[in-house]
């Protein structure tokens, strides 16, 4: 996605706080949908989003730095997703991690130099049952390997939208 | 509307989707489902129903509990028993079409079994895990559309919450005081005293919070009831707001559940619609509006002072409790706040009677437990079973055993807050204050089974790094505490422990259950103190002997490729290895590498079963010194 | 408002009604270590895990959180509470730059004061130290901050939201939890109005005035 406009910022800054009173407990509603909206949270939309509800900007980053699911910097086109949950982790979750920083040369926490993949690990989506766990932009690949990082990176180049399982139980 | 009329309607296109004379096919799609490929089938059956014409309805409907066989799909043709098909993929669902739907072959191959008695094939009830199970929570799921509250009113749906705006408050209360009910989100609280004490605290308004931040790590029970019943958490909701007088409700979803928050947000719209939520429910005089909120990431927000300071617009971080939320929570006003399994079986307790609840179950523990199995287990997915069942009940009656003939090591109950039941003791029954005399917890009921291939004093440091990560960083025992057992822990399974660790460890994890603020930190040592208590040699090898007897831990093992096994012409193990660690030594005999190893585990993965040639060695002086690889012209470029 | 009477290590004190046993302890002189406890705050931060006393019949509890009652017994020495808080102490020394002679709070410093009262260590070797090196903001023309020594007792984020200009908060979370400006800024950059509360708050050597600057009156 990298650097967004400043302008696209503002725009979806304000879309978002239209939809939302000034009262203090929309706070983290608000985050989310411009998290959602954005990829991230820069700073201009925190300091929109501290006027709206007029609090301090510094609350906002505060709130902002203490969840998982928000980030301070541009994602990837693609985010990958490692669960590390137990169930995962047990059935080599932290193997299926370290396969993925080395295809894709990236850190945990990181994002490919091209801008193409972020990679990043979830503490568990539930999904204990099919571990381990991987979710590439929201679809979810049950059963992973380490054997099967290629296959799921081909995929997410070859179709942006249309991706398939890899669980054995496609064609 | 009249409830009457309202039920009238939904049975009545319940019964017209099942007696349509159509065939009608159900598919769970809830995540486990979708992991497995569900969607994908769907996809296929959809296509190919269009593209010949077939007359027929298909219904996406939750999570059955066998995710162990996802994806699951359920087809009932008219002069047929409904039958449920596993292992669906979608060439199966192309079979199932072309051989059942058209034809008259059943497929009887990829049947688990029928979903009614008849004569033709065995029921799924005929499993032998249903001689422990006794489904209350999870009897609709995967049999209804979530998404269709209709097909919840016509099971019974929405009749409790009737029958309780009949009843006065107090009423509704006795009886769930009676019931015995305790609290599901794992400390076991009496629900019905809770209900009594916030409904005679003084303030208002008071607020009811659904706790559906379900976030231990092999969990996933709640996120499986949102996803396939949503309307029995909104019905449990509403009556538990008219006991203690709420009028407003958060229902609060973990961000990592996405599609639990799209179906709740639908489910409540659906019941709004139909004014069983809202203004003036039923015509009663009583109003309650449910608002859903979101989460963003904290595990710490599953303690219920956390989720309140979430709720409230800010960090997720806990405060001293008393004052407790029933006497001062949200916005410091009364606050009933209840975990999704304890809210969705208060319809069936007032439907069926505190008696009824209060006959299943053990003295102190009533009612049903749904746990989730995950890990080294058979039929890996959702099981609900009568409090006091015994772990060995559930792991192998109802979990089906170990799989690949493995030895059962160990339990990890309760999630981070939990610890580990040894195989030692598999007659433990599994009730509330059992467990907590072994030093676990109930938690909200995650099951993850250990075989001898885990390593327990890396899956206690796995866990130590888990509530180290989640700390809220407030107080000093949680957040230094658990880093610096995290430090010794790590020491240990990189093979640089010492003895005297073992003591500072014992001591710090007691220190640290002990002083912490709030429930994260007070049980965040249980892994490490149930590990020690039950694996102490464990810890010990790995002190003493520098070796991981389970083979896992990666300083402390090397990957080893036996001469005599090795096939020699095969290259399967060198092409498999991602950083190029293999080569073919004298005689053609492969070799790994130890230094460039990273110890994925591919390689291994790799060589074909005849041969089975690489094998994991520990400790690291058990390989023998190699030859040096031959020095080629090449130079590293990186 | 009315009182109540407790025993504290044997001696019988008076207290409001409503008092937190922490303050009712000092009231009366008898000593209970703490960094981060403001009185009258609701409800209490209890973050810093070192005001541990045993109550019969309740057990181990913080002291800044329990509230007195009629003939409570309480003891602020027994071999628990002694070694909970020395957990604690030593914990906090653990993650905190324990090179005393270079900082500014050097001899006006909490823990310092805890150490010599407690008879313990500054210099603990029973957990290893946890790496923290934060740059020094040293900006702002009155006040230095440095965050590591900074405990997360917290009291500089309340004062400042309390009466200053509500620049300084938590951010992160975890190990990783620092009290620190929007995005980081400068002090100088950040909005501070100067009132210098923060630096009359801290118990220890992380915001401090800068040499020659007078303290704020209080």
């Amino acid at each position: 996605m990298g650097q967004i406009m400043d302008e696209v910022i503002e725009d979806e800054t304000a879309f978002v706080l239209r939809l939302y009173s000034g009262e203090r407990k929309n706070l983290v509603p608000i985050l989310q949908d411009v998290c959602d909206r954005l990829g991230y949270l820069p700073r201009a939309a925190m300091e929109r989003i501290a006027e709206h509800l007029a609090i301090n900007r510094g609350e906002v980053y505060s709130a902002a730095t203490f969840y998982n699911q928000f980030r301070l910097s541009p994602p990837g086109r693609h985010t990958v997703k490692v669960c590390m949950g137990t169930a995962c982790h047990i059935k080599g979750g932290q193997l299926i991690l370290e396969a993925w920083e080395r295809e894709l040369d990236v850190d945990v926490g990181g994002v490919t130099r091209d801008g193409q993949f972020g990679l990043e690990r979830v503490a568990c989506v539930g999904c204990c049952a099919m571990a381990p766990i991987v979710v590439c932009d929201d679809v979810v690949h049950g059963r992973t390997r380490p054997t099967t990082v290629k296959g799921i990176i081909t995929n997410l180049n070859e179709r942006e939208h249309d991706i398939r399982g890899d669980s054995g139980q496609g064609d | 509307m009249i409830f009457e009329e309202i039920r009238d309607r939904a049975i009545r296109e319940w019964e017209g989707l099942r007696n349509s004379g159509r065939p009608l096919i159900l598919i769970g799609t809830a995540t486990c489902g979708r992991a497995a490929g569900a969607m994908e089938v769907l996809e296929r059956i959809e296509r190919e129903l269009g593209e010949r014409g077939i007359d027929a309805d298909v219904v996406q409907v939750g999570c059955m509990g066998h995710c162990y066989a996802e994806p699951l799909i359920a087809i009932a043709k008219p002069g047929y028993p409904p039958i449920l098909y596993g292992y669906v993929t979608q060439g199966t669902a192309s079979q199932l079409i072309e051989n059942f739907i058209l034809g008259d072959d059943p497929c009887l191959e990829f049947a688990l079994g029928a979903l009614e008695e008849n004569e033709l094939i065995p029921t799924i009830f005929d499993m032998p895990r249903f001689r422990y199970e006794r489904r209350i929570l999870l009897e609709r799921c995967g049999f209804i559309d979530p998404q269709n509250i209709d097909h919840y009113i016509a099971n019974g749906g929405y009749s409790a919450l009737v029958k309780a705006l009949e009843m006065t408050s107090d009423e509704v209360i006795e009886g769930v005081r009676r019931s015995g009910l305790r609290g599901r989100g794992g400390a076991g609280f009496p629900t019905g005293e809770k209900f009594g004490i916030c409904r005679e605290a003084e303030g208002e308004p008071k607020y009811l919070i659904c706790n559906g931040d379900e976030g231990d790590p092999g969990a996933f029970m709640d996120r499986a009831i949102l996803e396939s019943d949503p309307q029995s958490v909104i019905e449990g909701m509403t009556i538990a707001a008219y006991a203690v007088g709420a009028l407003h409700g958060y229902i609060y979803v973990r961000a990592e559940y996405p599609l639990a928050v799209e179906r709740v947000r639908f489910a409540l719209r659906q019941a709004e619609g139909l004014g069983l939520l809202g203004q003036d429910i039923l015509g009663s005089g009583f109003s309650f509006g449910i608002e859903l909120v979101r989460g963003s990431g904290a595990f710490v927000c599953g303690e219920e002072t956390a989720l309140i300071a979430s709720i409230e617009g800010g960090r997720g971080v806990p405060h001293p409790r008393p004052p407790f939320p029933a006497t001062s929570g949200l916005w410091g006003k009364p606050t009933l706040i209840n975990n999704v399994k304890t809210l969705s079986i208060i319809p069936h307790i007032i439907s069926k009677g505190a008696d009824w609840y209060s006959s299943i179950g053990t003295e102190k523990s009533k009612g049903t437990a749904v746990f989730a199995l995950a890990g080294k287990v058979i039929n890996t997915g959702l099981a609900e079973v009568p409090m006091g069942t015994t772990l060995r009940d559930i792991i192998y009656g109802v979990g089906g055993g170990i799989p690949g003939g493995k030895r059962f090591k160990a339990v990890q109950i309760g999630g981070p807050s939990g610890g580990f039941l040894p195989e030692s003791m598999p007659d433990i029954p599994v009730d509330f204050d059992s467990l907590t005399e072994a030093g676990v917890m109930m938690g909200s009921g995650g099951m993850v089974i250990l075989d001898e291939d885990n390593c327990m004093v890396e899956a206690a440091r796995y866990l130590l790094d888990f509530t180290q990560r989640e700390s809220c960083g407030k107080c000093t025992m949680c957040r230094l505490g658990t880093k610096q057992m995290l430090n010794i822990l790590e020491d240990i399974t990189n093979g640089e422990g010492r003895l005297e660790d073992l003591g500072l460890l014992m001591e710090l994890a007691q220190d640290v259950r002990d002083g912490s603020l709030c429930g994260l930190g007070r049980t965040a040592p249980n892994p490490v103190l149930t590990s020690l208590s039950y694996f102490r040699d464990e810890y010990e090898a790995h002190i003493i002997e520098k070796r991981c007897p389970a083979l896992v831990c990666e300083k402390l093992i090397s990957y080893y490729i036996l001469p005599e096994r090795c096939e020699r012409s095969c290259d399967a193990c060198v092409g498999s290895c991602s950083v190029e660690a293999i080569y073919a030594g004298k005689g053609g005999v492969k070799v790994i590498d130890q230094e460039k190893c990273v110890k994925c585990g591919i390689c291994l993965d790799s060589c074909p079963p005849q041969y089975s040639a690489i094998v994991k060695l520990s400790p690291l002086s058990l390989v023998p010194p190699e030859e040096k690889k031959p020095e080629k012209s090449e130079e590293g470029d990186g | 408002m009315s009182k109540v009477t407790l025993t504290i290590d044997g001696i019988q004190i008076e207290a409001q009604k409503g008092e937190k046993v922490l303050w009712a302890a000092l009231e009366g002189g008898i000593y209970i270590p703490s960094l981060c406890a403001v009185r009258g705050l609701e409800p209490p931060f209890a973050a810093c895990r070192l005001c541990f006393v045993e109550i019969e019949g309740r057990g181990i509890v913080t002291s800044c959180t329990e509230t007195v009652a009629d003939g409570m017994v309480v003891y602020t020495n027994t071999p628990r509470v002694k070694r909970l808080r020395r957990t604690a102490f030593e914990l906090l020394l653990s993650h905190h730059d324990t090179d005393c002679s270079s900082c500014p709070g050097h001899g006006n410093c909490e823990l310092q004061r805890i150490a010599s009262r407690l008879g313990l260590k500054l210099r603990q070797n029973r957990f290893r130290p946890v790496p923290i090196s934060y740059p020094i903001d040293s900006s702002h023309p009155l006040i230095t901050y440095d965050p590591n020594r900074c405990i997360l007792c917290g009291k500089c984020v309340w004062v400042c939201n309390e009466r200053g200009s509500g620049v300084l908060n938590f951010a992160f979370r975890g190990i990783d939890t620092v009290v620190t400006t929007f995005f980081g800024l400068p002090l100088a950059d950040s909005g501070c109005n100067s009132c210098l509360e923060c630096a009359a708050v801290c118990p220890v050597g992380a915001i401090a005035l800068k040499r020659d600057v007078r303290p704020p009156r209080s």
